[in-house]
């Protein structure tokens, strides 16, 4: 039965192949593969909006209030009900929010709810047969792929710029380390912010945002960033579900442990993280934590470092009961901890 | 049977690992990297480094030098297309190319409006030109090679993708259709090519948009088929004879789309048709929408402009209009420079007056200023109606073609010499 099975699988790699190879006959053309980005943004370019928010300023004359256009940004609609992510900081300062799509249509959106901490919001309009962008749960980013970022730049009309993904991202919740989002050499700029940034197959990979550079002194080009579409999307089913992101807490302040420094006080020699405050009635001193104790094992996992055990705590639902596993003068000690929801 | 299956199998691993990658642009696993370096040696040769000298009139004679980039796009009798920015005020242009060769090049023709200029060197040695592609073909994120040199470093080669078509409106006065790109393009790169991955020639690197002046990924070319008819029309006459159809109009908007019940949300409404011009002969009415430009589409009115402004008098084009809710295809033959409608050459400073060239029987032979809108350049230079425009400094003019051409050949100080209720003026313009 296996050669047969060989035989119809080379069969039909053989008839499939042809394609993929086409453009490689083509005399003109010089790259084997596909030659544009002109499908992948036909799919997806649709789906990101320019977005104006408009402020009440006190006009010059009289003390009469007038709405006029403080800031520009762009956004992503992910669902066909008229949800479009975009980041926080675009609509931060708005009293009315103005969605212009591409095909000439214009919306007056309502925040639906924001997380400053990874610094999204959700808006909601309501439209007709409106664009969604490609989505794959699957797609995973990886350092080297080609990407796409398409906004509006200093309102100049929706450009798609190319780059590839220079550093990947994480996906956790937690508070710290924002700095961690995919970072791309495409060109991000102001205006950019809350635009996608997809693959060549047109599918989204993140959220950009060009906030994270400007204070910055020296302006770098070719690094900037985008927050992982499955983190955004994560945040943007809790916004719509429960108005806010529900993050699981301990109410500690811990650091990762220094492995010479454990050596010197005799620890076993282990990544894991030390506590170096507690706060007044959280979970952690409702359990008995202490200051100075070590995070072994959260649930039964190993607290490999700090980030990871954060992230892995934000996770859990509040008022789950977790074990947690500390060193303490040297003996190990099991507590169980009722976690708390973490308030930003 | 072990040995027959394993290297089927080793070959349906190679299969399987490059239709899985076939979605990627670049990298193929198991395949050999592919690399622009052979196009490149082809095209190079064809992408010019232009540096100019001269003196500056404006600052009392300065000397100034100035770097820039250019296109060889005839290599028999070797005409070079650059911008009109690169080559302003320069009284010597010397080429390189690639090759380390040096020549002088004289001006054949400039336009400024649409920033295009193409010289001219004489050489024995055989030289490379570049292809023409039909920019209208290009589709937001195809990919884009720029060879100029920028700063002056030399040729570079950078690559982007097609960020988006139809741009203007960065400079309101000019003749604009660009092609935006991400690819890096800084300050010594304007006339220099932007190429498609068939290494011929989509677009003129002209301007860039930076805080600082450097690049920030965006960038604008001037689209190769403009540039064609543009470099055309230099070769004919020496100078830019622009077709003009004799409408006034603007954007649709969705406001707009929806009051007249339009089902585009893209093109150039058209307010106004100006008597007797070739829009009015053709049957173009206000209200009516241009789709398309010789089959085209066109996104906004001043796509419109640049399309039409950049083709000659005397062309036929063919518009896709919206006339009363239906789409037809109308013919227009382009009119040209000499009628009272066209104010787009007019120097600016006579913005908001209606001219026309005086009647034979008239007293005093000049042009004729019909009206003039309050609050306008005219205007505020003290323009009126009823005035006769008899001279530019010392310059008689009979009609309009020679007022402007008067004006653009006097670089110092103006003053237009009026006939105001039978006394001759004097109205110091500048």
């Amino acid at each position: 039965m296996k050669p047969i099975l060989w035989g119809i699988l080379l069969g039909a790699i053989f008839i499939l192949t042809p394609k993929i190879y086409k453009s490689a006959t083509d005399k003109t053309s010089y790259l084997p593969a596909i030659i544009s980005y002109s499908e992948a943004v036909k799919k997806s370019a649709p789906a990101v909006v320019n977005i104006y928010s408009q402020q009440y300023i006190d006009s010059s004359v009289g003390t009469k209030q007038q709405l006029q256009p403080t800031g520009l940004g762009s956004g992503i609609i992910l669902d066909k009900r008229g949800f479009i992510l975009t980041n926080y900081h675009v609509i931060s300062q708005a009293d009315q929010i103005l969605i212009a799509l591409q095909d000439g249509r214009l919306f007056t959106a309502t925040v639906v709810g924001s997380d400053q901490i990874t610094d999204l919001t959700v808006l909601h309009i309501d439209g007709e047969d409106l664009p969604v962008i490609p989505q794959n749960p699957n797609y995973t980013p990886e350092v080297g792929d080609a990407v796409l970022a398409i906004g509006n730049p200093y309102n100049l009309g929706q450009t798609i710029t190319q780059g590839i993904i220079s550093a990947t991202g994480r996906g956790g919740l937690s508070a710290t380390g924002r700095q961690d989002f995919i970072q791309t050499d495409a060109a991000i700029n102001e205006g950019n912010s809350g635009g996608a940034l997809i693959n060549s197959r047109g599918e989204l990979v993140g959220i950009n945002t060009s906030e994270f550079h400007t204070g910055a002194q020296n302006v770098t080009y070719g690094i900037s960033f985008a927050i992982p579409y499955q983190l955004a999307n994560h945040v943007m089913q809790s916004l719509i579900k429960y108005g806010r992101v529900i993050r699981g807490s301990l109410g500690i302040q811990a650091e990762n442990l220094d492995p010479l420094l454990a050596r010197l006080w005799g620890l076993e020699a282990k990544n894991s993280i030390i506590v170096k405050s507690i706060s007044d009635g959280g979970p952690a001193q409702k359990a008995g934590m202490r200051k100075n104790d070590i995070i072994l094992k959260v649930d039964g996992q190993d607290a490999v470092n700090l980030i990871v055990t954060m992230d892995k705590i934000a996770k859990i639902t509040p008022g789950t009961k977790t074990k947690i596993t500390v060193l303490r003068s040297g003996k190990e000690k099991e507590l169980e901890v009722v976690i708390g929801e973490f308030q930003g | 049977m072990a040995i027959i299956t394993r290297p089927l199998f080793f070959l349906i691993l190679i299969f399987t690992s490059v239709s899985s990658f076939a979605a990627l642009p670049t990298a193929v696993k198991g395949e050999k990297l592919p690399s622009l370096a052979p196009l490149i040696k082809e095209v190079s040769p064809a992408v010019v480094n232009i540096s100019v000298s001269g003196a500056s009139l404006n600052q009392g004679a300065q000397r100034f030098s100035g770097l820039g980039s250019g296109v060889i796009i005839d290599a028999d009798k070797g005409y070079i297309i650059t911008n009109y920015h690169v080559i302003e005020k320069a009284n010597q242009i010397t080429i390189s190319l690639v090759s380390g060769h040096q020549y002088k090049a004289k001006v054949i023709g400039q336009d400024p409006q649409s920033d295009i200029a193409l010289l001219q060197i004489q050489s024995d040695r055989p030289l490379v030109a570049i292809k023409f592609s039909d920019s209208d073909k290009l589709q937001v994120g195809d990919f884009t090679i720029a060879i100029g040199n920028p700063f002056g470093l030399g040729q570079t080669v950078t690559s982007g993708i097609v960020s988006a078509l139809g741009r203007s409106g960065l400079n309101l006065q000019n003749l604009e259709n660009y092609i935006q790109t991400d690819a890096a393009i800084n300050s010594g790169n304007s006339g220099g090519a932007l190429l498609n991955l068939n290494g011929e020639l989509i677009g003129i690197n002209t301007a860039i948009l930076g805080p600082n002046g450097g690049n920030i990924g965006i960038a604008f070319a001037i689209p190769a088929n403009m540039v064609k008819n543009l470099t055309q029309q230099l070769l004919e006459f020496g100078e830019i004879r622009r077709g003009i159809l004799g409408i006034k109009g603007g954007e649709v908007t969705p406001d707009l789309a929806k009051s007249f019940d339009l089902e585009v949300t893209h093109g150039a409404f058209i307010y106004q048709v100006t008597p007797n011009s070739a829009a009015d002969k053709a049957g173009l009415k206000a209200g009516d929408v241009i789709t398309a430009v010789n089959g085209t589409p066109i996104k906004s009115f001043s796509a419109l402009r640049a399309k039409i402004g950049t083709l000659s008098a005397g062309k036929e084009v063919s518009l896709q209009a919206i006339q009363d809710n239906k789409s037809k295809t109308i013919k227009v033959v382009l009119g040209g420079n000499t009628t009272a409608s066209n104010h787009s050459v007019l120097p600016v400073v006579f913005e908001g007056a209606t001219l026309s060239d005086s009647e034979t029987n008239q007293r005093f032979v000049g042009v004729n200023v019909v009206k003039v809108s309050p609050n306008s350049m005219a205007d505020r230079i003290g323009l009126m109606q009823g005035d006769v425009i008899i001279a530019i400094n010392r310059t008689r003019i009979s009609n309009q073609e020679q007022l402007i051409t008067a004006y653009k050949n006097i670089k110092s100080m103006r003053a237009l010499n009026i006939m105001r209720n039978n006394r001759p003026i004097y109205l110091m313009l500048d």
